[in-house]
């Protein structure tokens, strides 16, 4: 059984102008142990998935179709009184900008021993501070600075205590929203390696979120290309990059400058993303195509198989046969 | 440094700053931050020069000095030849028109109380340069110089109704309409997407073509400033660690800490060709009193022992490429 499947995903968010669809139709599953990355731009719904995943909607967003299956329960039909018992303890997410909501005038050590206490009282303070020094062990962080504030932390040293926090009920799947976005490259690099090694150690299933192509090629097994609420292309990472299917994925691997590429490589997206409130009725990449044909806006876009695990969102590619 | 490589419209020469602090808050006296230290660069007629470092390095602070916004320690910086340091009034008005800077966040750099065409207009009021009409006739050509076409719809619009990258456009389009010489882009597309971004650097490659424009450009990401750049300078902590063309940059680093900014790029299509070099130490190493050597001397693999008591000067190793570090 996977660890986690996930059929139709839906989810909208109430707004002014009517409901927002910032989640549609997303469909994936993850192994025991497993990576999975999402990739794409800001506000294209990887956010909402996570939270959604953690039963953390905020009050105006609803799901409004689909099942999530954690290790065969549906976590959208169980009481909140079982979510709790699920959210945190095995199913953990590090928040975007998360070391920036650290307490200030909170010793980082107590911090996560606190977290740890919300999810498990009968552990006592005693048991926690001590849990905390092996946290901290695991995540790379010397246990002398366990009585240190925040402010006395460096940028990736604060990243490392929100990991501790994460761990901190050894979970069986932790979502990481952007974990390094507002790391330097020499950090992103250690904290990166530093969650790669601890998946390992304790089989843990990650679902990692980013807007950076390149950290989900090297951090994640299998990706998934999100455009505009919709999965758009998902399948193994050397199929997704070697053999990208959908228009949107080669577009936006055109976008991202390397250091190996061909200079004249670099090709933008023109134009913006569609307004999620009204979707345009067929592929909803359409306007800002290079490949478009007729029925591409006729039509809703079905899934195609590419090879086996790789499937593309897309008219054209199910007319090509590619 | 390079002598004989056509004219430098940008010069500055051992410049450095220090941020004092401001005495005694809540009872603790804070530290003096030295944002530059002894920093010397040549930016030539036509280039686009890329600056790269991590946060913190000082690359902003070398913007903001070299257009005067912020107070030089000491050192000098020229402007065709002509030292720039430290104008005020007239001079720095009439300076000013030749060169601008584009910042970070489009957010906060545009004012929200002011429409397009206010914002682009702008400068040409301040500098009187023609009249209402041909202002605006300025504005327009400038708007769709930096694809934000057709212009007309977009002058009466105010920044709450753009888009990240359509303020960021109105953004150079503003520094733009004066005709600048020399132009600073300040990580013009870190708060953007990818295909965003990339539309940015197309706009910037045409400024330069259409309007020769002198730039440089402020970046944290090797990748990105190798697209956009002739040459690239590496800074950290304040000092310039490496100063080459872009290709010599990324195939060919001589810094250590060069060196372990490229290891730390995520692997990605095709980087299978980028060596590893290993030239970052795991644990930092114990700085004996004040640090004042080479500021890479706590990582670096290859240091040696006056590398904690001295600072390396940068050197030129080939034509063109200048290294600071002793083990060179
Ligand atoms: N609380 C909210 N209310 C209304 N719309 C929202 C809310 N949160 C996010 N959105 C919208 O939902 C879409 C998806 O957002 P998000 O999941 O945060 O994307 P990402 O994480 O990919 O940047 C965006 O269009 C965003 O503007
Ligand atoms: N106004 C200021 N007062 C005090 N310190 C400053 C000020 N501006 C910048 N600094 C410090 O100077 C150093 C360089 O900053 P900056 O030029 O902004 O770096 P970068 O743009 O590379 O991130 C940093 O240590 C920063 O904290
Ligand atoms: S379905 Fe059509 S419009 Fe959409 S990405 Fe494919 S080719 Fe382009
Ligand atoms: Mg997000
Ligand atoms: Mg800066």
């Amino acid at each position: 059984m996977a660890l986690l499947e996930v059929e139709d995903l839906c989810i909208d968010y109430k707004t002014k102008n009517g409901y927002l669809k910032a989640v549609d139709g997303v469909s994936f599953s993850l192994e025991r142990g497993a990576s999975l990355g999402f990739v794409g731009e800001s506000g294209c719904g990887k956010t909402t998935i996570g939270m959604g995943l953690m039963g953390m909607l905020p009050p105006n967003g609803v799901v409004r179709r689909g099942r999530i299956l954690f290790e065969g329960e549906d976590l959208l039909r169980v009481s909140a009184e079982e979510m709790r018992r699920v959210r945190w303890r095995k199913i953990a997410m590090i928040f975007q900008a998360a070391m920036n909501a650290l307490n200030p005038v909170q010793r980082v050590g107590e911090q996560v021993a606190e977290a740890m206490l919300v999810h498990n009282p009968s552990l006592g303070k005693e048991k926690a501070l001590k849990a905390v020094e092996e946290l901290f062990e695991l995540v790379g962080l010397q246990t002398d600075r366990i009585r240190d504030y925040p402010h006395q932390y460096s940028g990736g040293m604060k990243q490392r205590a929100i990991i501790a926090m994460s761990l901190a009920c050894r979970p069986s799947l932790i979502i990481a929203d952007e974990p390094t976005t507002a790391l330097d490259v020499i950090v992103q690099d250690q904290i990166l390696a530093e969650i790669r090694a601890l998946q390992k150690e304790f089989n843990i299933g990650i679902i990692f979120i980013s807007h950076d192509i390149s950290i989900v090629a090297d951090m994640c097994h299998d990706i998934g290309i999100m455009y505009a609420g919709q999965l758009v292309e998902y399948g193994p990472r050397e199929d997704v990059f070697d053999s990208p299917a959908h228009p949107y994925t080669r577009a936006l691997l055109s976008s991202f400058p390397t250091l190996t590429g061909k200079r004249t490589d670099l090709v933008p997206i023109a134009g913006e993303t569609p307004d999620l409130v009204h979707p345009p009725e067929g592929c909803r990449f359409y306007d800002r195509c290079q490949e478009q044909i007729p029925a591409c806006r006729e039509k809703v876009s079905r899934w195609v198989a590419i090879s086996p695990g790789h499937k593309a969102l897309c008219c054209r590619c199910e007319m090509d046969g590619r | 440094m390079m002598e004989n490589q056509g004219n430098a419209i940008i010069e500055i020469q051992n410049v450095s700053k220090v941020y004092r602090s401001r005495g005694a808050l809540f009872g603790v006296r804070a530290k003096d931050v030295v944002a530059l230290r002894q920093v010397s660069l040549k930016i030539y007629k036509g280039e686009i020069f890329g600056l790269v470092g991590e946060s913190g390095s000082g690359k902003t602070t070398v913007g903001r000095l070299i257009v005067g916004l912020e107070e030089i320690t000491s050192g000098e910086i020229f402007l065709d030849q002509e030292n720039v340091t430290g104008l005020k009034g007239k001079a720095l008005k009439a300076f000013r028109r030749k060169v601008q800077m584009i910042f970070q966040d489009p957010y906060q750099s545009l004012n929200p109380q002011r429409s397009v065409l206010d914002t682009v207009s702008e400068p040409l009021s301040i500098h009187r340069v023609g009249r209402s009409a041909d202002r605006k006739e300025m504005a327009h050509k400038v708007l769709k110089s930096v694809g934000l076409s057709p212009p007309e719809a977009f002058f009466y619009r105010y920044p709450h109704r753009l888009s990240g990258g359509q303020r960021q456009r109105v953004a150079i389009a503003r520094a733009m309409v004066l005709n600048p010489e020399f132009v600073i882009a300040d990580e013009p597309t870190s708060m953007l997407d990818a295909s965003i971004s990339a539309q940015i650097f197309n706009i910037l490659l045409k400024m330069r073509s259409t309007f020769h424009v002198t730039q440089m450009f402020i970046t944290h990401s090797l990748a990105a400033a190798r697209y956009l750049c002739d040459r690239i300078a590496v800074i950290y902590r304040g000092q310039v660690m490496e100063v080459g063309s872009g290709e010599t940059i990324i195939r060919n680093p001589r810094h250590p800490y060069t060196q372990a900014l490229i290891d730390a790029l995520p692997k990605f299509k095709g980087s299978g060709e980028i060596k590893q070099y290993g030239t970052l130490l795991i644990e930092e190493r114990e700085v004996n009193g004040e640090p004042m050597g080479c500021p890479f001397y706590p990582r670096c693999t290859v240091a040696e022992i006056r590398c904690e008591r001295e600072i390396p000067g940068l050197r030129m190793l080939e034509e063109g490429h200048y290294v600071a570090c002793f083990n060179v």
